[in-house]
C-alpha cells in the first residue's frame, strides 16, 4: 500500500520510501523517513497535489510522489 | 579591527532573509514563499569594534549536492570557511528544521542557532525550553522574530562571543547571564554527536578514523561529516577525497 492510496482523513505510518535520486532525497530530507505519521488532508481541486501533515507541519506533494512512499494502515 | 564572516543558513521560509535584514539593515527583497535567496548575498554590520559581514545563502532543506541551491551554500560553507555559521530554525515547525541544524553541525563550525518566528510558535500553543534545546545542542539558541526585529541585539551578541569563544568551552554561557532571552550554551566539554545507532556507527567511526589519518582529507573537511557523506554514496564527497589526495 502507497500513500497514494490512502483517503483524505485518514492517517498512516511510512514503512519506505521507493523513490531514488533527487525526489527520493528532498521527500526524506523532509521527514518522510520510516516510522513518521503522515496524515492525508484534502486533494487539490484537480486532484494534484495531494495536502498532508507530518511532522507537525503542512506539505503537498504530487501524487506520483506519494506512489513511491510505501505506508502502513494504523 | 576583525573582520568576522557569518554565514546565514537555514530551511526555506524559516526567515534567513528577514534576519539579514534585521541584522544589516538591508531591504532584501523577502517574500512569503520558498526560494527567495537562490544566490548567495552579503551585508555588513559593526558591533562592538568588529565588521561582520553576513553571507545569506539559500533555503535548503538539507546539504546533500542534488540541488543547486543545496550546493551553492555546502560548498560555501565546505570552501569558504565562516568562522561562525547562523542557523535560522523556524520555531514553528522545529522538527524538519533541525534536521540541517545537525547537518551543520556536522560540518565542524561554530554554530549560533536563531530560533525564529517564536511568536507563531506559540500563537499554536507550542512551549519551547531554549534552555535545554541549547544545552542538548551545546550551542547558544536566540529566540528571535524577525518581522518584529526582535531578538536581534542578542544574536551580535551571541555570534560575536560563539566567534570569539571557539566552540564547546567551559564558562561559554557567563556572557548570558542575567539575559533572560538569551541562555547560552552548556558548560560541559564536547560536542553534539548524532548517534546513527548500533549497525552504522561502527563503520561510520572506522571511516571518521581512516580518514583523520590522512592529513590531505582532515585538513580540509570534517571527518565525520565526510565519512556520513560517503556513507550516502554522494557523489561530490567521493570527488572531494579524490581531489585532496591527488593535490
Amino acid at each position: 500500500m502507497t500513500l497514494n492510496d490512502v483517503k483524505p482523513g485518514q492517517a498512516c505510518c511510512i514503512a519506505r520510501v521507493n523513490l531514488g535520486g533527487a525526489t527520493g532525497q528532498r521527500l526524506m530530507d523532509m521527514g518522510f523517513t520510516p516510522g513518521a505519521k503522515v496524515k492525508v488532508v484534502r486533494n487539490a481541486p484537480l486532484v494534484d497535489p495531494v495536502d498532508l501533515t507530518l511532522r507537525g507541519y503542512h506539505v503537498s506533494i504530487r501524487h506520483q510522489e506519494a506512489g513511491g512512499v510505501e505506508v502502513e494502515e494504523l | 579591527m576583525k573582520e568576522i564572516i557569518v554565514a546565514v543558513a537555514g530551511q526555506p521560509n524559516s526567515g534567513k532573509s528577514t534576519i539579514f535584514n534585521m541584522l544589516t539593515g538591508a531591504r532584501q527583497h523577502v517574500a512569503n514563499y520558498p526560494g527567495v535567496t537562490v544566490e548567495k548575498r552579503t551585508g555588513r554590520y559593526s558591533y562592538k569594534g568588529d565588521a561582520v559581514t553576513l553571507v545569506d545563502l539559500p533555503g535548503t532543506y538539507s546539504l546533500t549536492s542534488y540541488s543547486p541551491e543545496e550546493r551553492i551554500a555546502r560548498d560555501f560553507l565546505l570552501h569558504e570557511k565562516p568562522a561562525v555559521v547562523l542557523d535560522i530554525v523556524d520555531a514553528a515547525n522545529l522538527e524538519r528544521n533541525l534536521y540541517l541544524t545537525f547537518q551543520l553541525d556536522e560540518m565542524g563550525i561554530p554554530l549560533v542557532v536563531a530560533l525564529n518566528m517564536m511568536d507563531v510558535a506559540e500563537g499554536r500553543g507550542l512551549k519551547i525550553d531554549t534552555y535545554k534545546l541549547s544545552e542538548l545542542l551545546r550551542t547558544v539558541v536566540v529566540p528571535t522574530v524577525g518581522k518584529k526585529g526582535r531578538g536581534g541585539g542578542e544574536l551580535k551578541e551571541a555570534i560575536l562571543n560563539t566567534y570569539q569563544g571557539g566552540r564547546f568551552q567551559t564558562g561559554y554561557g557567563e556572557a548570558y547571564k542575567g539575559c533572560s532571552a538569551c541562555p547560552g550554551m552548556s558548560r560541559e566539554k564536547g560536542s553534539f554527536r548524532v548517534d546513527y545507532g548500533e549497525e552504522l556507527e561502527p563503520i561510520l567511526s572506522s571511516l571518521e578514523n581512516r580518514l583523520s589519518e590522512a592529513p590531505k582529507i582532515s585538513a580540509r573537511y570534517p571527518a565525520r561529516w565526510l565519512a556520513v557523506k560517503l556513507m550516502e554514496n554522494d557523489s561530490e564527497a567521493r570527488r572531494l577525497v579524490q581531489k585532496a589526495e591527488e593535490s
